[in-house]
């Protein structure tokens, strides 16, 4: 896994960051990538910069090392020390995410974790609030299908404070009637809100057309108006007793901090919670199989279409993943890579074009994405496929194998310079059960892939009939001009138009 | 403090862009107070003979570096007609130079395991970055040295061709189909009429895309990228006297000439309300936003304003949250910024509503918080937490050596607006001074009900979210 912190993501439509390119084999040489230098140039006081410089020896490559201990009550201690600021990152992981919520209660873990910033202790929602802030922060809390995370970023100094206070949320959280009535309406409000946003429907249509509403990933942490609807305080609290508890949580302190300290913190503030719950076994693999249709998600007169073409892709730990991230980096995972310079830089269709994988506890999805101007939208859909079925037609060359492989590896150092990234990593490593050591694996994975296995992993995961389509934009046009393509019968999705209770008072 | 919003890959910024100093004053650092030593930065600064700025920073927590280019240009500087321009330009500093092929300039620099790789435009700057594996800092300065002495000899029709349909593109993502993209873009209009150079927003307008051709490039390079109009910044793990070296190969022989003008543009002053009522197309809550033209990034009230946007709306207890969301539920959500700018400021007051909820209502009850501060300005300790608040923040920062607000944008950024590359502590003490009093007088003076914009994006009847019937009126 290449990034940690991201991969809890379902897809990150707004990124265009890092895609790639056909470029040098080695990026040591000077080869493919530079033109050479005008004649009478050579010449002259400036030639010398028609030669790429050499680089130097490559420096040790640095990885995040994280460090664990478990208390008597069986809670995990995740520990990254950074010394060189007096900063830290203090926060705690669940190992229940969405994907646990009961069928008909979508939307009951979100619901439930956002419950404890509600009031905690003998604190309500305003005095809580007020309380964090008086140390500098507002908590931040990520309710993802795998898990879920609660978490602040201090001053050293403020440290143990923040870890009361932490404590409270954790093991004291309020929840009553109240907040719970408010924060139910909040969360309807928010998936009203969420109907106007392409990117949102598009992820919501997608999850259905890869798992299936009746999969645990099938559905977003906000879950849908109707089934939230349905949600009550016991609901809530039941959630909570089930499956948070010291053997399916851990505390994570990442930054000015060492083991032992952390060690001795989390035993001050969470030696004493008991409860039984332990961590839920994976959600079952996921089919993948031939795309019968393709998904509409009507939005007339939208000046872009949104495409996510994609399948069930691996489990977090399936020995495929580092041929595979290999084979989708050269796909779609770079800026320079074949998608992206193709939809961007040659046809301008679009201000990006990418693609990630996205490896869960259970089997997580591999996603192509863009957002195209609505005139190309047959043609850019076109291309998007067109690549796919490049990948076997004209394979990896190992220029492309060799730039990727450099590229991700000696990308890792440059990752990890945040106290929040790093505790964002380790809640993602708890969360998805990785080992501690995971990034040493990832960079040995990535290393040792050979060109036949990274081909293989093109031609199986991204075979274009495996790859279901999903596209919000204006009806019309999708239905001239991706009709003619023959990719499928177009289904239309309609969101879940279900009422919303009036807010106002 | 400033603040990037920023777009991914060859992006746009729309704001944090804090004022010029007319005169770059060298003011000696200001100690840091006890528990903020860890802010202090130790930097070098120097310039080359053509003019290029040299900002080094050692810092060995990692084996990276990041390159980091200002060029001292942004929209402020577009010629009438041609807004966006900035912005497009930036694109084009991508597609190759005399030695650089065509579109290898990010491929080559993924490949060998840069992060924080991009660019950015705001009003009133433009900036370039990556972070290297420190082995690779003289490919880095190649590269950047390459685009910054010899882009013109590899642009092209095409290409421009091409970046106009990629940031057109970028436009419909961030203005046509983004929720209440397209309203706050004429909200904006309003704030800046023309000519003010703030007017098109830093992506402009598609006409003013559509007209810009090669002679434009050509042109706005030849006068705003010369070396004299440019600040390198390297931070990270290098070794200076090996590092200037490079410096002076790479930059020392680019021509140049005199440091341009910036222009002066007269300030915009709201002497009525403007009221807009839009029609909005793709959200499906009603938005109420109000704004006010505020003080430049770092003059006087810019932090005053800073700190009321805090206790107006950061976390559950602040003012607008705790009254319109938690007691009221009236909001879904609500924002308060100062966005900081080297002309002219913009602190705006963002609401979006709950199903069924008026923008009307929401004014109202916007109007009833800031009289409230009006009246009796906010308590010492919104204050003191919204210090606090800054202060870690402003820490957190420098855990980056590049990448958006890292420490080199941060360096760069203080140079930038008052010529001195560590200002952490004076601009942090800025915060030490405001007083209840002073958020009080800001809000009576500055916030005036009857000098700003207000603007409501509402969805048409039948595309708003449906409500539950039995509570229908």
């Amino acid at each position: 896994m290449r990034r940690l912190f991201s991969a809890l993501l379902v897809t990150t439509l707004a990124a265009c960051a890092s895609n790639p390119k056909p470029a040098p084999a080695n990026p040591d040489s000077p080869a493919l990538g530079e033109k050479a230098a005008p004649a009478e140039a050579t010449a002259d006081a400036e030639s010398f910069r028609a030669t790429p410089p050499q680089p130097g020896k490559a420096p040790d490559l640095v990885l995040p090392t994280f460090q664990s201990a478990k208390l008597d009550n069986g809670i995990t201690v995740i520990v990254s020390t950074r010394r060189e600021l007096p900063l830290v990152f203090a926060g705690v992981a669940f190992a229940a995410g969405s994907a646990q919520d009961p069928k008909g209660k979508e939307g009951l873990a979100e619901l439930t974790y956002r419950m404890l910033l509600e009031g905690a202790g003998k604190r309500d929602t305003v005095v809580l609030d007020n309380a964090f802030a008086d140390l500098g922060v507002t908590p931040a809390m990520d309710v993802q299908a795998d898990g879920a995370q609660v978490g602040v970023r201090v001053l050293t100094r403020n440290l143990d404070a923040a870890m009361a206070l932490l404590s409270d949320v954790v093991l004291r959280p309020a929840f009553s009637l109240d907040a719970f009535e408010r924060r139910k309406k909040q969360q309807l409000a928010d998936l009203a809100r969420a109907m106007g946003q392409p990117g949102v429907l598009a992820q919501m249509a997608y999850l259905e057309a890869v798992f299936g509403l009746q999969h645990p990933y099938g559905h977003l942490p906000d879950g849908t108006p109707a089934s939230v609807q349905g949600l009550t305080l016991a609901d809530v609290m039941g959630f909570y007793r089930k499956h948070t508890g010291p053997k399916a949580q851990a505390v994570i302190l990442t930054g000015d901090i060492s083991l032992e300290e952390g060690v001795a913190l989390a035993k001050k503030h969470f030696s004493w919670s008991k409860n039984k719950a332990t961590p839920p076994p994976p959600p079952p693999a996921t089919k993948a199989p031939p795309r019968q249709q393709v998904y509409v998600v009507p939005k007339p007169g939208l000046d872009q279409t949104l495409l996510l073409v994609g399948r069930a892709g691996i489990a977090a730990g399936n020995p495929d993943e580092y041929p595979l991230e290999l084979a989708t980096t050269v796909f779609g995972g770079f800026f320079g890579s074949r998608l992206n310079m193709n939809l961007r830089e040659n046809k301008g269709y679009s201000y990006g074009a990418g693609a990630s994988l996205s490896p869960r506890l259970g089997v997580g999805p591999l996603t192509a994405y863009s957002s195209v101007r609505q005139d190309v939208t047959g043609p850019a859909l076109s291309e998007v496929m067109n690549e796919l079925t490049g990948l076997k037609d004209r394979p990896i060359t190992a220029e492309e194998l060799e730039a990727a492989r450099e590229g991700l590896i000696r990308a890792f150092p440059g990752a990890f310079e945040s106290v929040e990234g790093l505790g964002a990593s380790a809640a993602a490593l708890f969360i998805t059960r990785r080992p501690l050591d995971e990034f040493n694996r990832t960079v040995e994975g990535l290393r040792d892939a050979t060109a036949a296995e990274v081909q293989r992993m093109a031609e199986k995961y991204l075979d274009p009939a495996m790859m279901q389509i999903v596209l919000v934009g204006d009806p019309a046009t999708i239905q001239e001009q991706v009709t003619p393509l023959g990719l499928g019968k177009l289904v239309p999705i309609e969101p879940d138009e279900a009422p919303v209770p009036r807010a106002a008072k | 403090m400033f603040r990037m919003k920023a777009l991914v890959a060859a992006a746009l910024v729309f704001s944090g862009s804090p004022a010029l100093a007319q005169t770059p004053t060298h003011q000696e650092a200001k100690p840091l107070e006890p528990g903020r030593e860890a802010l202090a930065i130790s930097y070098e600064k120097y310039a080359l003979p053509n003019g290029l700025e040299v900002i080094l920073s050692v810092d060995r927590k990692l084996p990276v570096v990041a390159v980091n280019i200002w060029y001292h240009v942004g929209a402020y500087h577009e010629q009438p007609g041609r807004t966006g321009f900035a912005h497009l330009f930036e694109h084009m500093m991508f597609q190759g130079s005399r030695n650089v092929a065509d579109d290898v300039h990010i491929a080559r620099l993924e490949q060998l395991g840069a992060t924080d790789l991009n660019g950015t435009t705001s009003f009133d700057r433009t900036n370039y970055f990556e972070t290297v594996p420190s082995n690779h800092l003289e490919t880095a300065l190649w590269l950047e040295s390459d685009r910054m002495g010899f882009l013109l000899d590899a642009i092209t029709p095409e290409k421009l061709e091409t970046q106009r349909e990629v940031v057109k593109n970028e436009r419909r993502e961030s203005i046509e189909t983004a929720p209440y993209g397209a309203a706050r873009e004429k909200a904006w209009h309003a704030l800046f009429p023309l000519p003010h150079p703030y007017h098109g927003d830093v992506i402009g307008s598609m006409k003013d895309l559509n007209a810009a051709n090669v002679d434009d490039v050509k042109d706005f390079f030849r006068k705003w990228y010369a070396p004299s109009n440019a600040t390198l910044a390297i931070v990270g793990d290098f070794d200076v006297a090996k590092t200037k070296a490079l410096v002076e190969k790479y930059f020392g022989t680019l021509p140049s000439h005199a440091r341009p003008q910036r222009p002066e543009v007269a300030p915009v002053n709201l002497t009525a309300p403007v009221v807009l009522r839009e029609e909005e197309r793709v959200a499906r809550l009603p938005l109420l936003s109000i704004q006010w033209l505020t003080p430049a990034y770092l003059e006087e009230g810019d932090a005053t304003a800073d700190v009321l946007a805090t206790a107006l709306s950061t976390g559950k207890a602040s003012r607008l949250y705790r009254r319109l969301v938690l007691d009221k539920e009236l909001a879904q959500s609500v924002s308060a910024t100062q966005q900081s700018q080297g002309a002219q400021s913009v602190f705006s007051v963002d609401v979006v509503a709950r199903p069924g909820v008026s923008t009307d209502t929401l004014l109202h009850e916007v109007d009833a918080v800031l009289d409230e501060v009006r009246q009796q300005g906010i308590t010492p300790e919104e204050i003191a937490r919204a210090r606090t608040r800054y202060d870690t923040r402003t820490l957190a920062g420098l855990q980056s050596v590049g990448g958006f607000g890292g420490k080199a944008d941060v360096l760069q950024s203080y140079n930038h607006f008052v010529g001195e590359p560590n200002y952490v502590a004076q601009d942090l003490a800025r915060y030490e001074s405001v007083t209840p009093e002073a958020v009080k007088q800001f809000a009576q003076n500055t916030l005036r009900p009857g000098a700003r914009v207000i603007l409501h994006a509402v969805p048409p009847a039948r595309r708003q979210a449906p409500l539950d019937s039995k509570e229908r009126h």
